[in-house]
């Protein structure tokens, strides 16, 4: 059996959903989630596409000697090495210890009240 | 041509064929034969990324790229890690809430209407077949090198074991292929590595000042590979936005069972591919400290066959056994990593073709259990033939312009589709349609009038277009969502999508 056919069952009512996703504790999931995550997208796009566009339009300045034959290029390309691993890690901890418990509350709540499976 | 080679690549295909016949007697169930009955394990899911994801693009490329261009290698090398992190922090958890087997699921489970899925499905077959052609073409050329075998019969070779894997073992068996090839390719870096190391007392400076003094004061400068700036801006755009909409990778995440698992296997996949990632700049810069650049110009075709080469001096040198046994290593990895990759493509296809288009489009999901297993297995066999006539087809052809090209459609199309469909309430299928097929047409439009295909005659100056077709993709999506107008039924339904998106509960509303 599809996907498809298997959710058509829902349609008949949206309403018991607006009441989950508007439960507090719902928002407090979301809140939570946006917190982490939009700091750490901001801070890989800005890492990454930063580095992107160095190595486009500043190539004197990835050119810059830092260590021996090392240029700012190459620190910057470990850098985003480091900072992607680095970002893995805190949100892998984040996500384990803060929202995965919060998600918890949200499923045992709609579990309890019969609308969800 | 070595009979080392060909011992360690017989024994490769004969462990994956008996995975398969393993894997074939427990494919019996749809979930079986597209997730692998979901039960994965987040390490072994995160080794299958790494093998999905490590190309021989990834695994012989970088180092040819870092060894012929310097920095620009290194500038591939490290996009492809940091794509994880959208797929990390916005992709993984959702789809694996949202979807059962393929991308067009999240696309119809969201919009509920057969336009979108059929923008999904066009989405995912032309992103597969650019992806897998190259795949077949690049396999031939290095077969027909490293073996001595016909081109077109290298092609069909790979062509019969991709199908075998596929239409037998389903998930299961390709999962367990990907997972093979990882380890060997680790494997097989962590050796170099450690030989390519102790040459110059474990002081990976020294490779960067050798490299800098035998290449010339450019080489450790960006823009040797890509001229024009905008192309390092698209490189840069195109990986850290179209990993997350390639299907072939993406449908990893329905094999695990559930979204902590996915998640962990993400973590998993950056460290291994990560990794391997750093080492090919190692790699690269060691090749021109021990082989010097012009040697690596000789008979290297795009630098392809630079691994390879400098695994043959490290173990010792052409006429030595430790040399052979290094070469032969690295060259049945070589033809293991295109197995594992192709096997991906070919899986993803199907799940398109038959999952999407056959059952769920054209049948309205009213397909029994058996016959829609029966269906997925025969067009397995029907995709792998497809995409193995387009590989013998594309004999001398210019193939790289497809690789960028199915990385360029996937951040500019199926990116913005997928996201816009997971967290924009406003979307709808008019932005489904209109995302797709502006940041399709712009990004085949593009490539096709760019340098990559005409050379100097090139109309449009970018190899890879993605800096302009991605705006264009999401300005499509947006556009086609405000003209198809508001639908408020479908936007309060959007509660559901958010709910589950964030807990993985299914409605059981009669």
């Amino acid at each position: 059996m599809g996907d498809a056919v298997k959710l058509n069952g829902a349609e008949g009512a949206p309403d018991a959903w607006i009441e989950g996703v508007e439960s507090p504790e719902f928002k407090t999931l979301i809140d939570a989630k946006q917190r982490s995550i939009v700091p750490m997208i901001v801070i890989y796009m800005i890492g990454y596409m930063g580095l992107s566009v160095l190595a486009g339009f500043g190539r004197g300045i990835l050119g810059t000697k830092v260590l021996g034959a090392v240029n700012l290029g190459f620190v910057l390309i470990a850098g985003n090495y480091v900072m992607s691993w680095v970002l893995a890690i805190v949100y892998a901890r984040i996500s384990a210890n803060r929202h995965d418990p919060l998600v918890k509350v949200v499923v045992d709540k709609a579990r309890a009240s019969g609308s969800a499976r | 041509m070595n009979l080392i080679t060909i011992a360690m690549f017989a024994a490769i295909l004969l462990i994956s064929l008996g995975i398969t016949a393993w894997a074939a007697r427990r494919t019996r169930t749809t979930v079986d034969f597209y997730a692998a009955g979901k039960g994965l394990t987040a390490a072994q899911n995160g080794f299958a990324l790494a093998g999905d994801w490590c190309s021989a693009a990834a695994f012989l490329g970088f180092t040819g790229l870092t060894a012929l261009y310097g920095m620009d290698g290194a500038l591939y090398a490290v996009g492809p890690l940091v794509a994880f992190c959208t797929v990390l922090l916005l992709i993984a958890e959702p789809l694996r809430n949202t979807g059962t087997y393929t991308i067009g699921d999240v696309i119809m489970y969201r919009m509920r209407q057969p336009p979108a899925l059929a923008a999904a499905i066009v989405g995912t077959i032309v992103i597969n077949l650019a992806y897998l052609v190259p795949q077949m073409a690049g396999a031939g050329v290095l077969i027909k090198l490293m073996f001595g075998i016909r081109y077109d019969v290298s092609v069909m070779l790979v062509g019969l074991g991709m199908i075998i894997y596929v239409a037998a073992g389903g998930m299961l068996a390709t999962s367990w292929v990907q997972i093979i090839k990882a380890i060997l390719m680790l494997g097989a870096g962590a050796i170099i590595l450690f030989l390519a190391l102790a040459g110059v007392g474990f002081d990976p400076l020294v490779l960067f000042a050798s490299a800098e003094a035998k290449a010339g004061p450019n080489f450790l400068l960006p823009g040797n590979f890509l001229k024009n700036p905008f192309d390092e801006v698209s490189l840069g755009l195109g990986y850290m936005l179209g990993l997350a909409g390639l299907p072939h990778v993406m449908i990893r995440f329905y094999t695990v069972p559930d979204a902590t698992t996915a998640r962990r296997s993400v973590i998993w996949v950056m460290f291994l591919a990560g990794a391997f990632f750093a080492c090919t700049t190692i790699f690269g810069l060691a090749a021109v400290h021990y082989l010097g650049p012009d040697a690596l110009r000789v008979g290297n075709p795009g630098g392809n066959l630079t691994l390879p080469i400098l695994a043959q001096y490290l173990g010792g040198g052409k006429d030595t056994v430790g040399g052979q046994l290094m070469l032969g290593f690295v060259s049945a990895v070589a033809v293991a990593t295109i197995l594992a990759v192709v096997a991906g493509l070919t899986l993803a296809t199907s799940g398109a073709v038959a999952n999407d288009l056959y059952v769920n489009l054209f049948r309205k999901g009213k397909v029994e259990e058996h016959q829609q297993v029966l269906v997925a297995r025969i067009t397995a066999v029907l995709v792998g033939i497809v995409a193995t006539l387009l590989g013998i087809v594309a004999e001398g052809v210019n193939v790289a312009v497809l690789v960028i090209l199915a990385i360029c459609i996937a951040a500019s199309a199926n990116f913005p589709v997928l996201v816009l469909s997971l967290f924009w309430r406003r979307f709808n299928t008019g932005g489904v349609v209109g995302g797709m097929a502006l940041g399709l047409v712009s990004s085949v439009g593009l490539a096709l009038i760019g340098p990559a295909y005409l050379g100097a005659n090139a109309i449009w100056p970018l190899v890879n277009p993605t800096v302009v077709a991605l705006p264009l993709g999401i300005l499509g999506a947006v556009f086609g969502s405000l003209l198809a107008g508001r639908n408020h039924e479908h936007e309060k339904r959007f509660s559901e999508v958010t709910f589950r998106i964030q807990t993985g509960l299914r409605s059981n509303h009669p």
